[in-house]
């Protein structure tokens, strides 16, 4: 039925003469999320790498909607790229859905892939069951920003000693803001929670891999930001805190370690970085992810062209301080390690192991149900809108409706 | 000429046919066959029958149907605040614009029409600036201190404002090309008969074009019940989900970070088509039994 | 009687007047804001006019040329926009006219169907669209954004509406001295409904143009792609960054095509025929 259509359409015709050739044999296709700066950033290095005249040239392909159109060239089995990056929460259900394919024989062929030249949890979050997935290009995290002549005004700088903001430190501003001022703004305030979590022994799972939300941890996590909020230090809801951190009257801003770039566009803002405020200084975490290469299922991609990929990571994880310039947290042993790497701001986060071990990446199979969660209820229970009891039933029934939809 | 009649109706409406089943049924057949399934737009779908829709509909325990009625219940909101005001700001200012001795008719029309070209994304930022608390002219100038986009009814009141800045002028468009092909004499005629510029706008405006206001009003609110791109931007769906359409509950189970629920979001599709269908239909009844 | 008219004239003028200046303040607000630097638009109080004005937003969009070839992005989307919307109006003014002029069997009921399908929310739709484009063979070609939308039922709805309105007296008096369909269509109909055919070569226009979902799964060639879908590789991150200006620049860059054309058929779309003309005398 449909083919007749087809073939009644003259415009169908057509297309037959533009049929146009996909996928060049000696290419790797190599699809990105990188939008915007981050994409040029990529596209220099790709640039330099091609310029050694590889086997296989690497061909960028930047969407701004790659999940969505991942699942319709894997819906339909056509135009498949070889090679892809993709955020660690994704990796779990990629996997439980036959879309990766392991990395095994990539790593095989290059020595330099394996897991001790790469920071620990971004290289670990590809691994599923023991097969390694995924090689790790970054580590982003949730960082704090802070405003270094409003820390004078008010006379907190030593709030920064122990590099780690206490909640007792924050409360100690109250009533001590003039009108206007903020200690700490809203900006991705589920992140910080999921740290909260992490610093007080928690997890979003229990032991059998069933969501926990409505947990004693997350109750005590959000009621502690809340405090901040109900104390009135944190900026109202509803409003661009960040833009706000930007113009002046917020001492901390919780966004991420790639916003450095943006915060730099603004004259007279004279800021550093810090640790995500947390209970006591000694337990700190701050919420990350990665961007891991990754090959997508696909049975025509010949051992000659992973042995490409293969080339390509390697040159990557030796060459690819440009990265850095992204704001992101190289995850390349040798990159973060290297002296250069100091003069950007994220480098803070790689200067000791506790400060290493701080970036928490989570690997639950699940992650984004809760995140979603999170993102749905967090707000609204930080800013007094919801009851945080009534929210913690609500996000744990909304994580496991959603689970018990997913095909088993 | 008797076989050149016959096959007129083929030569005249068959290509459009040809396209509307490969490029619309075809897609929404399977869309409405994903909603008796469970699928996440990888794997084969896996079919449940109708247990999307008893879960949506009766599971009164389930997230799915607390999302739905309080989706459908905000868009309603929606449409039901935004649908008159895009049907009658543009016919008053088209109207307006008729009037012989009214000047810079284009300039105007330009101004009106202009914002709607704009990207959801950029207007949201025009918006947001402006409503913006430190920043923003609302709070400064006039000195409301009030987080518009976490309070009600204000978040409302920006998503609409924002949807009617964006939505005016496509259907002041529509009007004016009404209006102006309605003939002069109708008019002159009236105003023999003494009929003043309300009873003119009455008797002889809208019957003259109530073909293109039933279709403006019949787009218009299939339109608006697709809304998502003005809350999302604006309030991202808050204070509480108060503002949280139908259209981002959808979007999200299916194209969220998670696993896609896919069968779950055709089914509450498939529902609001429903919706907008009934409501489209007792639209079109009205007013055409009304206009003829 | 004259004072009347006078007084309609002033509440018309009094009511554009206040319609304008609401339209039109947020409209200078963010061109002026596409002027200003970052550090301006944070700063605190409302300005309608930057202090200083830089051009550096759109030397950031138009100089970003590795990964954003801006002027091939408007020639493809020049073309993809031009070609969909005369296709539209062929094709929109032949089917009005067999959904009007023409009787045969179930002809409104089939109009309805249509319509009625056409409502479904199509947000699912993407991926069975996305496989018959490939079937087509048509992913990363101009076609995949071209003719899909001519199944539209929204301009088809309109231009029949229009139709409806055109008194049947007119073809009966033609095909009374023996004129068939096609010469009804193309010398009596067509002329008049002219004005509402250019309303819809806009509005498909500027939908094609300002399409960014679909573009962005059909597309993986950048030197293929439309501007909107490749604005939207520099957008996200100006969003997510909150980089205001150069988000400013880049949507009014790409809108400066779409407010020409309106320009110019603004000037055509009320310089009608008068539809009644000729049938009242």
């Amino acid at each position: 039925m449909k083919r007749t259509f087809i073939k009644a359409t003259p415009i169908a015709c057509m297309s037959m003469l533009l049929l146009a050739g996909c996928g060049d044999k000696n290419t790797i296709s190599f699809w990105t999320p990188l939008t915007g700066d981050d994409g040029v950033f990529m596209d220099e290095m790709i640039d330099e790498y091609n310029a050694t005249d590889p086997e296989f040239k690497v061909e960028h392909v930047i969407t701004s909607d790659m999940y969505t159109k991942m699942y319709t060239v894997m819906n339909s089995g056509s135009g498949i790229p070889d090679l892809a990056i993709i955020h660690a929460d994704r990796v779990p259900s990629f996997v439980k859905q036959g879309m990766l394919e392991p990395m095994t024989d990539v790593i095989r062929s290059q020595e330099g892939l394996q897991a001790e030249n790469y920071l620990e949890q971004a290289y670990h979050s590809g691994n599923i069951d023991g097969v390694q997935y995924t090689i790790p290009l970054d580590i982003h995290a949730n960082a704090m920003y802070y405003n270094q002549d409003l820390l004078s005004k008010y006379g907190v700088e030593h709030f920064l000693d122990d590099d780690v903001v206490t909640f007792d430190e924050l409360l100690s501003l109250q009533g001590k803001l003039e009108d206007g001022d903020y200690a700490v703004n809203d900006s991705l305030i589920s992140w910080v929670i999921l740290a909260q979590i992490q610093n007080l022994g928690g997890d979003i799972e229990d032991e059998n891999g069933n969501p926990a939300i409505n947990t004693p941890e997350m109750k005590q996590a959000i009621e502690a930001v809340k405090g901040i909020a109900d104390a009135g230090l944190m900026t109202p809801y509803g409003e661009d805190g960040y833009l706000m951190f930007q113009s002046g009257n917020v001492l901390f801003s919780t966004d991420g370690t790639w916003t450095s770039t943006a915060h730099e566009m603004v004259d007279g803002l004279s800021f550093g970085v810090t640790n995500i405020y947390a209970f006591d200084s000694d337990v700190f975490h701050n919420r990350a992810s990665s961007h891991l290469f990754t090959l997508l299922t696909n049975e025509d991609r010949s051992d000659e062209k992973e042995a490409g990929i293969a080339d390509f990571l390697e040159w990557l994880r030796t060459n690819s301080m440009k990265w850095a310039e992204a704001g992101q947290i190289v995850a390349s042993n040798q990159v973060f390690e290297d002296s250069s790497y100091n003069q950007y701001t994220q480098s803070f986060f790689t200067e000791n192991q506790k400060q290493v071990d701080s970036l928490y990446i989570y690997t639950y199979e699940y992650y984004p149900y809760v995140a979603e969660a999170l993102d749905t209820y967090a707000a609204d229970m930080v800013h007094g809108n919801l009851d945080i009891e009534e929210g913690l039933e609500t996000m744990q029934k909304f994580v496991e409706d959603k689970i018990a939809e997913g095909v088993n | 000429m008797k076989l050149n009649g016959r096959l007129t109706p083929t030569f005249f409406i068959g290509p459009h046919l040809i396209f509307f089943l490969v490029f619309f049924l075809l897609p929404s057949i399977t869309g409405i066959y994903a909603s008796f399934t469970q699928w996440n737009l990888i794997n084969d779908p896996v079919w449940v029958g109708g247990s999307n829709y008893r879960t949506i509909l009766f599971d009164t325990n389930s997230t799915f149907h607390h999302q739905f009625i309080n989706g459908l219940k905000n868009t309603l909101l929606f449409v039901a605040l935004s649908v008159p005001l895009l049907i009658v700001i543009p016919l008053l200012i088209a109207v307006s614009l008729e009037h012989k001795k009214v000047k810079m008719k284009n300039l105007i029309q330009a101004i009106i029409y202009v914002p709607g070209l704009i990207s959801i994304s950029a207007a949201a930022l025009i918006w947001g600036l402006i409503f913006n608390n430190q920043l923003g002219v609302a709070n400064n100038l006039f000195g409301v201190d009030v987080a518009w986009a976490a309070t009600q009814p204000y978040a409302w009141i920006i998503i609409i404002i924002i949807t009617l800045w964006g939505g005016v002028g496509g259907n002041l468009i529509i009007y004016r090309a009404s209006i102006h092909g309605v003939s002069r004499d109708l008019f002159e005629a009236a105003e023999m008969d003494g009929a003043g510029p309300i009873r003119k706008f009455f008797s002889v405006t809208i019957p003259s074009i109530r073909f293109p206001l039933i279709y403006t009003f019949v787009m218009t609110t299939a339109g608006c019940f697709n809304v998502f791109g003005q809350p999302l931007m604006m309030t991202s769906g808050g204070p509480n989900q108060s503002t949280t359409v139908l259209m981002m509950y959808i979007r999200d189970l299916a194209f969220s970070h998670g696993e896609s629920i896919a069968g779950m979001a055709s089914a509450m599709a498939v529902l609001l088509g429903l919706v907008i269908l009934i409501i489209s239909a007792f639209q079109y009844y009205l007013l055409n039994r009304n206009a003829s | 009687m004259a004072n009347r008219i006078d007084l309609s004239k002033y509440v018309a003028y009094l009511f554009l007047l206040i319609a304008c200046f609401l339209w039109v303040v947020p409209l200078i607000f963010g061109v002026s804001t596409s002027f200003r630097s970052q550090t301006e638009v944070v700063n605190v109080g409302f300005r309608l006019l930057p202090v200083n004005w830089v051009v550096e937003n759109y030397m950031g969009v138009l100089n970003n040329t590795s990964t954003a070839p801006i002027l091939k992005w408007l020639w493809n989307s020049v073309f993809i926009a031009t070609s969909h919307a005369l296709l539209v109006v062929a094709m929109v003014a032949i089917t009005a006219y067999g959904y009007t002029r023409l009787t045969f069997k179930g002809r409104d009921t089939l109009f309805f169907v249509l319509l009625a399908i056409s409502l479904f929310p199509g947000v699912v739709n993407l991926i069975p669209s996305y496989k018959i484009i490939d079937t087509l063979g048509w992913v990363n070609t101009p076609w995949a954004m071209i003719f899909p939308g001519l199944a539209g039922m929204g301009n088809l709805f309109l231009v029949r509406q229009f139709m409806l309105g055109i008194p049947k007296e007119l073809d009966e008096c033609a095909k009374i001295d023996g004129a068939n369909d096609f010469r009804i269509f193309y010398s009596i109909i067509l002329p008049l409904v002219r004005p509402v055919l250019i309303v819809v070569f806009l509005f498909s226009f500027t939908g094609s143009w300002n399409d960014f979902l679909w573009p962005v799964i059909v597309y993986t060639d950048v030197n293929k792609m439309p501007i909107t879908a490749g604005l939207l590789l520099l957008q996200d991150i100006y969003g997510n960054y909150r980089m205001i200006g150069q988000l400013m620049a880049s949507a009014l860059i790409a809108i400066i095509p779409t407010v020409l054309l309106f320009l110019f058929a603004q000037k055509h779309f009320v310089k009608s025929i008068n539809l009644n003309a000729g049938l009242k005398g």
